[in-house]
Order: structure tokens, then sequence, then C-alpha cells
């Protein structure tokens, strides 16, 4: 009796065994069977747009933005009738690349997915990304010169272009007027140094009233790098060398860019350090927060009491700012897939289409030309703290270097400056052991 | 003749007039094919998602995998970094003296406050249920709470402790405290379920023990000592064991609070691996992580239930 049993259960566990590996090598197969070329799938001859199918849009936006979205996409079918656009709400966009990295493993991405820029380098590794620079030159009527310089280097990876830009922000200096007036300083000019932004942090913090003249993020996360880049590049330095393979942040620029947050964090106590990025924006509207370094993303959730201002950031050499672009990013499905989704692309990146976009939605323009257009007016009326963001824009001359290291780098980095900013190390001491370690990972190459 | 009396004719053999049924027909008709047909669906669920994932985590953990684009093979390579990992190691000793703290605090707290509840008071459900509700909250509404109360600047704590004449702490921005706090929320969050199954427990035990014991003159800590507890083992060993699982996998919390900062406080076992797999691309070496994990988490609960089979009584 016992020796039938055994065998069931052996035969049982056999099956199920069995079954799991079949299941996972056809998974594997699946995904391996497209690593034959690392380099994303170039478009050679596609067929037009069409075929009745429809293509999914794959994208992180909520309230007012994902209102907009549906209501364009709506309008692209409407018009449109060769396929569909189903535009899908995949989470947030802090998650967007894990979502997409996940479906690309199962095979089963979308046609379209909204990434960050920072992840082009990351993503320019699957093959099933698709390289837009051919069908940007089949298109004459796309422009790709139109877009602002930040946004094309953002999108760009080893001289492949491989996404459209979906959003283009920056940095800017954003106060709240009411707690100027009451300090009795004036309020912040474009030509405001850093030693005008510090006294006017000191001034405005008031430890009685747990009032404080700035906040910044303080997760380790890129979050709190790049607004140190932007000081670093204010200052006249850069993170890395040219050619992207040294450390160039153990400067005299990286030096006053760490001494100064230093300085006023430590010294001064002038700063709330958020430990997310979810608390800054409350105090602010709370009033118990004078100024902030932020962008066009947080306006609109800036409470209607809040009398705010905008203006470009402090500066020291330049008043160098950091844009953080967006893409549009094509997934290879098919050239059916491919050729439908450059067609929505090329539509709803235009000029006329995105302007109105921007109108419903707050966005700045992704397109030098948006600003010669007649609407343009009637955005500046509707978002008038826009105008400072977009004039901001020529200010981002520089950009986060796009190679596959980056997020490694940016979480050291991320550390040494939590570290500067908890007072946990000495500002020279900080960069120093940053150095080495990003030469440690440029060198280790992944 | 009567054939009831009679027994079967000697001499001559019955004549077989079946012949044996073929292998097939046996299957057929046998309980195993109907038993495996009705738990099939259930077993596909298990192979493809739990049976499958961890047959891939094991092939995974001998590439080089960034998810995107193929992995390649380099054997035991990322094994042999993790022996050599000081952020590993870092992540390990966090991981054990999180579980060392939120187990033993977890039990003895929930204990206590289960013989507390286990009375009839006025608003007795009230306070049962006010104890289960952090278990219901969802971790994000959690950490948004905590993130608050614990603000250095504006959370309630400090207001609390600076009227109180302490000075006030820096809490999730301060890495020597960081990690306790985390403990703080967990206990909180958990406590209610431990609750309830010890609330469960303790009803269970009839009430002619403790009436004996208090006949032959115990006081109620002797009672509780002596004849509750023991009969709470089974419980205990199960809540041990339950509970080690859950903190050696702590993840959720970290992530929606410290991010496993600042400066790598609160970096544990399952944030490294989620850090090495999803930002910086390394699926390979974090599979390997996983299954080291999972080794440890084996090895434990075989010790627990080695104990427990030495001072656990189960009531037969």
């Amino acid at each position: 009796m016992s020796r039938s049993r055994t065998t069931t259960v052996a035969l049982a566990s056999v099956l199920v065994l069995a079954f799991a590996l079949v299941t996972v090598v056809a998974a594997g197969c699946g995904s391996s069977a497209t690593s034959s070329s690392s380099s994303p799938a170039a478009a050679a001859s596609l067929p037009s747009p069409g075929g009745g199918g429809s293509i999914v849009l794959w994208h992180g936006y909520t309230d007012v933005e994902r209102t907009a979205t549906d209501a364009f996409v709506a309008r692209f079918n409407a018009t449109h009738p060769g396929f569909t656009v189903k535009a899908v709400f995949a989470g947030s966009n802090d998650y967007a690349l894990q979502k997409l990295m996940t479906a690309l493993a199962a095979g089963k991405a979308p046609d379209i997915s909204y990434q960050y820029g920072s992840s082009m380098a990351n993503l320019a590794t699957s093959p099933k990304i698709v390289d837009l620079g051919p069908l940007m030159q089949q298109s004459p009527n796309f422009n790709w010169d139109d877009f602002f310089p930040a946004e094309r280097l953002a999108a760009t990876v080893n001289g492949k272009v491989l996404g459209v830009p979906a959003l283009v922000d920056n940095l800017a200096l954003v106060y709240n007027k009411a707690l100027f007036d009451k300090a009795g300083i004036p309020y912040p000019t474009k030509d405001w140094t850093w030693t005008d932004f510090r006294d006017a942090a000191k001034k405005l913090t008031d430890p009685a009233n747990k009032q404080f003249g700035w906040a910044y993020v303080n997760d380790g996360s890129e979050d709190t790098v790049w607004r140190f880049l932007a000081l670093l590049w204010q200052a006249g330095g850069d993170l890395l060398n040219a050619d992207n393979t040294k450390a160039a942040l153990d400067s005299p620029a990286g030096l006053k860019a760490m001494q100064l947050l230093h300085d006023m964090a430590v010294t001064d106590k002038s700063v709330y350090l958020d430990n997310g990025n979810g608390n800054y924006l409350n105090l602010f509207n709370s009033g118990k927060i004078a100024m902030l370094w932020t962008g066009p993303w947080d306006i609109s959730s800036i409470n209607a009491g809040v009398n705010y201002g905008v203006q470009i950031l402090p500066g020291d050499v330049t008043h160098a700012t950091i844009a953080g672009p967006d893409n549009y990013v094509v997934l290879n499905n098919g050239p059916q897939q491919v050729a439908n989704a450059w067609d929505f692309i090329q539509w709803f990146c235009s000029p006329d289409v995105h302007l109105q976009y921007a109108i419903a939605t707050g966005h700045l323009p992704i397109r030098k030309s948006e600003t010669k257009l007649p609407a343009y007016k009637e955005y500046l009326k509707k978002y008038p703290a826009d105008a400072v963001f977009v004039a901001n824009l020529d200010n981002v001359t520089k950009a986060r270097p796009n190679i596959v290291t980056y997020p490694k780098i940016s979480a050291a980095l991320g550390q040494a400056v939590q570290a500067v900013l908890l007072g946990r190390a000495q500002p020279q001491q900080a960069l120093t052991a940053v150095s080495q370690q990003i030469n440690a990972i440029l060198a280790s190459g992944q | 003749m009567d054939a009831s009396t009679t027994g079967p004719p000697t001499g001559a053999a019955p004549t077989p007039s079946v012949r044996r049924a073929s292998l097939w027909e046996r299957l057929l008709a046998s309980d195993h094919l109907a038993g495996w047909a009705f738990t099939s669906p259930a077993m596909f669920l298990i192979a493809v998602f739990g049976i499958a994932p961890i047959v891939w985590s094991v092939i995974l953990s001998f590439q080089r995998n960034n998810l995107l684009s193929g992995g390649t093979w380099i054997g035991l390579q990322n094994y042999q970094r993790l022996l050599h990992d000081p952020m590993f190691a870092h992540s390990v000793r966090l991981t054990i003296l999180y579980t060392a703290l939120f187990v033993p605090i977890s039990i003895v707290l929930s204990l206590t406050v289960a013989v507390a509840l286990n009375r009839k008071l006025w608003f007795i459900r009230l306070y049962r249920t006010a104890i289960f509700l952090p278990v219901v909250a969802s971790t994000v509404a959690e950490a948004i709470l905590f993130n608050w109360l614990l603000d250095p600047y504006f959370g309630i704590v400090n207001v609390v402790l600076v009227k109180l004449g302490l000075p006030a702490q820096s809490f999730f921005q301060n890495p020597s405290q960081a990690l306790y706090c985390i403990v703080a929320m967990t206990v909180w969050g958990w406590l209610g379920f431990c609750v309830i199954i010890y609330l469960a427990a303790l009803q269970g035990i009839p009430r002619e023990l403790t009436e004996a014991a208090e006949i032959d003159g115990a006081t109620r800590w002797r009672s509780f000592r002596r004849v509750q507890l023991p009969l709470l083992g089974p419980t205990t060993l199960f809540l041990v064991i339950y509970l080690s699982i859950n903190a050696l996998q702590l993840f959720d919390e970290i992530y929606v609070t410290t991010r496993g900062g600042p400066l790598g406080a609160t970096t544990v076992v399952v944030y490294y691996l989620y850090e090495q797999a999803f930002q910086f691309f390394e699926a390979g070496y974090a599979t390997a992580i996983a299954y080291v994990l999972f080794l440890g988490i084996l090895l434990l609960t075989v010790v627990q239930l080695l104990l427990g089979r030495k001072f656990v009584h189960y009531r037969s």
C-alpha cells in the first residue's frame, strides 16, 4: 500500500516540477530570442499607419493631466479612423521603469510608454526599444531641432534617438510672497547670488514659529541629487569629465556647492530636510517654508490661498538649472504597431496639438515653435508662472550623463549629499569619498 | 440444500469470468485520477505563480541579467560576490537586529494585551476593534501617519517630548534611530493580528483548568504562568515562526518611509535586493541574495520547529 502512495507522490512531484520547468524554459526562450542583438531595433521601411488594430499607451498621469490625455486620445481616435489608441494608466511614473521592465520580461510590452529621461540609458539595452532617428528622417515635418536642447540630450543614447519628449520641466525658485513681506525682504530677482539666497533663507527662518527659509528633498534618491547638480553647474563644475570616464566633481566648484549645502543646512539650520518628497509641499502650503526649488509639476498643487512667485534659481558663475525631460518610448511589437505608434506620436507632439495640451494641463511647451503660435498668449494668461519656467529652459545648458551606470552613480552621490545635509560628513571629505566611489563604478562598467 | 449452510464446493476452483482490467481502465476507475483532476486547477496556479518564479530565480542567480536584454551565464560569481559585499553584510546585520527586536516585543506585548482584553469589560468590543484597526490599515497610510508623527520639526511626538522636558529627536532623519522607529511602527501595525490569535487561544483554554488551579490555591500569576502559558505554547510557536518569517522579509514599511535611509541605516536584505534588481539593473545578483535569504529563513524555521518540539506541549 505504501509503495503505491510513494509512487503517486513521486509521480505528482515530477509532473509539477516538469510543468514548472517547461513554463520557465518557454519564458526564457521567449525573452532570449530577442537578445541576439542588444541594440534597439531600427525601423527600416514601415507600412503606412492603419490596419484597424489598436496600440497601447502606458502613462502615469493623474487628475487634470489624465483627463486631458484621455480627451486628446479620443480626439485622435475620432479623426484618425485607421487604428485606435488606448491610453492606459500604468501606475505612478516613479515606477514606470519597473513596470516596463517586467512587461518586457514577460513579452507583453505596450506600444508606447512614458519613461523618465534618466531611465533611457538602461532602457537602451533592450532590443525592443525602437530607434526613432530613421523614422524622424523619413518624416520631414517632424523637425527634431524644434525641440529644446535639454530634451534632445535626454532622449539620445549613443547617438540613437530612443524617445520623443513627453514633458520638459526645470527647477526654478518658488517663493511665498507673504513670508517675504512679513520679513521685509525684497522678492528674489534674476540676479540673485548664492549669498543673497543664503541671507534670505536665514532671515526667513524662525525656529519659534517652526518656519524654514528653504526645503530640500533628503531621501538620498535622484531627487536629492539633481538639485545638487544644479548647484554644481551654477558654480561652473561638472559631474563627470567630457567622455564620461572619470568623476570631475571633486573640484573647487564641487566644494563650493557642497559647502553651501552644509552652511545652510548645518550652520544656519535654515533648511527643512524632507525625508521623502511628500512633506515639503504641504508645509509650503501651510506657510511654514518660504522658498522651494521645484518645477511646474508642483505649481498646480499650491493652494489658492498662497500668494507665490516664481523666479529663476540664484546663481554663482551662472544661473544654470537642470531639466528633467521625460520621454515617450516606442516598443517594437511589429512593423504595423510601430508605424501606428509613430503616427500617433507625430500628431500628439506636433506644435498645435501640444500647445492645446499644454493649455489644458499647464505643462511647458516641448517645442520652441509653440511659443510663437497665437494661442501661446492664452497659455501664458492661464499659467503666468510658466513664463519663468519657459524662459528658464535657456539656462539648461548641461544634462545628466546618459550612461548605463548613472543609477549607481546617482545612488552614491545621493548618499554623499545626504551625509553633508545631516551634518554627518564634511563637504571635502564627502566629495573625495564619492569621487572614489564614482570612479570605481565607472571602471567596473556596469 | 441450503446454500447458506454449505461451504464452497471442494475440488474445482472457480473459473475466472472477468479478465484483469488494463492499466488505463484501472486508472480511470481509481480515486487517484479523480483526486488529481480536482486539484489540478489549484496546482496549475501554484506551479505558475509559485514554483515557476522560484525555478526562474535560481536560473537568474547564475546569470548577469538586467531583465531587459537577456542574460549571460556567470556561474557562481553572484554568490561569491555576496560573500565579499560589505553592504550585504550590513543589510544582514540590520535584518537580524530588526527581527531580534520585533519578534520578542510583539509576542510579549500582544500576549499582555490579549490577557487584558480577555475579560468582560465595558466597551470590550471597541477596544478589540481599535487594537485590530492598524492591521487593516494599508502600509502606505501607516507610513504617512508615522512620517508626520515622527517629523523632527512638526511631529506630535516631539511636541510631547519637549513638553515633558526631553530633547526633541530626529527619528527617521537620524541613522541611529531610524531602525528603531521602524520597529515601533511595525509592532504597532502587527499587534492586532497577534492579539486576535492569542485571544482565540486563550478562549480555547478550558475554564476547568484555571478553576482547578484557583481551588488549589494558585495566585493569578502562578495560574497564568503554570496553566495558561504552557497551553498557549502551540500558538506562541506559530506566532514566533510566522513573525520571524515576516520580519526577515521586511520591505513594505521601509519602502514607504525611509527608502533604506538615512545613509543606509534601514537597508534591510529585501530592500537591498530590490535596489539591486530595479535600480541598478542587477537582477542576477538580486536573485542570488533572495536565495541566500530563503536558505536563512528555512534554517531558522527548522531550528525553531526543533526547539518547539522540545518545549511545546500539545494537548492530545
